[in-house]
């Protein structure tokens, strides 16, 4: 079985170091085509963080009158903690809102002094709620608009509906182009494949004949092609996982700017996910160069 | 050892291979098929080689009746019928000893096997003093050895030679058929598909003498009668 496997590598070997230009350049496209397919997966992921970090920053804040009793802000808490789209509701009362304000802007003294100016606490106590799914925070908003309470002075939504739909599009459009340029991609590769078994069977014609005469099984023949295939595959998977760590290292200390405060590390999520996304980019590569390279062998070595 | 029954073989659109042929060729006969180009020799090789399938009719090669073969099958009755051709078929880039071993190698042959084999077929066609040799760097009769040695690493029941002389002068020539002539002795049955007349008149063997796709002659030991 080992003489076997050996003597296929052996010819596999072959079909690519006599056609060695022609396999670099499958190789290439190879490459390109899997360097299309990360790019769009690489902007996926940076979409969908950019995502998570607007639905995070979603704010819904309850102000209340500066006269409400403390008994009726914590019914009211309570009331609206029961709600199924309400995470948490935090209490923020008059004084800890001006020693919040304080903190903010005490690098401001004409703020401050204004404050003291005024001789009492201005601010109102407010209630923070945290949705319990940021997808449904329309929902939310839309209850708490016509929720009655005579406690509630004002209500503010910051509402990152309009923010969080111009992300999705831009990220479905980029999706719809990319997933064209993948598919050219696929054909191309497809194409190139094909024809780089195509011209070993050429160059190895000989061969194939004497096997042929000589009684050499089907597999025997076929063998080496789709093994030559499945090597183009190996390689390029290889050369995108040398060639795209570097580019995501170089990416990264942008999207860092880009996303301050948030943990968004692409190189960490590409090594945390390394065999889903490098291992199913190979099954399939090699998937494909197979189905090209087994057309071709059918086609122009038959046994 | 072969019995050919009624074969036809047609191509489209309209071209008569093969028109009923028959044959019988006995276990160790030495055989010579002869004809014009285009009746029906290179056909009948090709069919019991099963590169080709009969249209109508029976091919049966030991008791193996090869008349609807699978392509799976094919490989296996290769290694039963050894062929040799005109044109030799070897590799420029392997020595005569690897063109040998290549036709073990490729049927999945142990590296031990092949080094024991390689070396007594070449002893039988003459060449054990130039196994490291290029085919280019020997006479086309010498050629021609190492295409029979190979055909000979699986100890076939039959040898098919399909012109084996075509490209060789005659001293050359002659020597190959004495090769096969040797060979036959040994045991194997020889099937020569040949158009030289002095060969055939030379080996006093059976004829088979093919026109247009049909066998007009078979003589027990015959001589060349196409003009």
């Amino acid at each position: 079985m080992f003489t076997g496997l050996y003597r296929i590598l052996k010819l596999s070997f072959q079909d690519i170091g006599r056609n060695i230009w022609l396999s670099i350049v499958t190789i290439t496209i190879l490459i390109l085509a899997l360097f299309s397919i990360n790019s769009l997966f690489t902007v996926q992921i940076i979409s969908q963080n950019a995502i998570e970090a607007v639905k995070s920053k979603v704010d819904i804040n309850l102000y209340l009158e500066n006269n409400a009793e403390e008994a009726e802000i914590l019914e009211l808490k309570s009331q609206l903690e029961i709600m199924p789209e309400v995470k948490e509701v935090n209490y923020v009362s008059q004084q800890e809102a001006l020693s919040s304000f304080r903190e903010q802007n005490e690098k401001n003294p004409e703020i401050i002094q204004a404050l003291r100016e005024l001789g009492k606490n201005p601010l109102s106590p407010s209630l923070i709620i945290l949705p319990e799914n940021a997808d449904n925070t329309d929902v939310l908003i839309a209850n708490l608009k016509v929720y009655q309470s005579d406690i509630i002075e004002s209500r503010d939504f910051n509402d990152n509906t309009v923010i969080l739909e111009k992300i999705n599009n831009i990220t479905d459009n980029v999706n719809q182009v990319g997933m064209v340029i993948i598919a050219i991609f696929i054909l191309t590769s497809l194409l190139v494949v094909y024809n780089s078994i195509r011209v070993a069977i050429y160059t190895h014609r000989r061969e194939i004949n004497i096997m042929r005469l000589v009684g050499a099984s089907t597999n025997f023949i076929y063998m080496p092609f789709i093994v030559s295939a499945l090597i183009y595959s190996l390689v390029s998977v290889i050369v995108i996982v040398a060639l795209f760590y570097p580019f995501l290292t170089l990416l990264q200390p942008y999207l860092e700017v880009f996303f301050m405060g948030y943990n968004v590390d692409i190189v960490n999520y590409f090594t945390t996910h390394f065999w889903s996304i490098f291992g199913i980019e190979f099954l399939i590569v090699a998937l494909i160069n197979i189905m090209a390279s087994l057309i071709a062998v059918k086609r122009y070595a038959k046994v | 050892m072969i019995n050919i029954s009624n074969v036809c073989k047609y191509y489209k659109p309209d071209v008569v291979a093969l028109e009923d042929v028959s044959l019988d060729v006995k276990a160790g006969e030495m055989v010579s098929i002869v004809g014009q180009s285009g009746s029906g020799k290179t056909t009948l090789v090709k069919l019991l080689t099963g590169e080709e399938k009969a249209d109508k009719g029976q091919l049966v090669v030991g008791e193996w009746d090869i008349t609807n073969i699978n392509r799976s099958q094919v490989p296996y009755l290769r290694r039963q019928i050894g062929v040799i051709f005109q044109d030799f078929k070897l590799l420029p880039k392997k020595t005569l000893a690897e063109n040998v071993a290549f036709a073990l190698q490729v049927c999945g042959q142990k590296p031990a096997r092949i080094k024991k084999i390689v070396p007594s077929v070449l002893k039988i066609v003459g060449l054990e003093g130039k196994k490291d040799r290029y085919p280019h760097e020997v006479s086309g009769g010498e050629g021609q050895r190492v295409a029979i040695a190979r055909a000979l690493v699986h100890q076939p029941k039959i040898l098919l030679a399909d012109e084996p002389t075509g490209n060789l002068d005659s001293i050359n020539a002659n020597e190959i058929i004495d090769l096969l002539l040797k060979i036959n002795n040994f045991g194997t049955t020889v099937v020569l598909v040949t158009h030289n007349r002095e060969i055939v008149n030379r080996l006093k063997k059976r004829v088979i003498t093919m026109d247009n796709g049909r066998v007009i002659a078979d003589q027990a030991h015959g001589k060349y009668i196409i003009r």
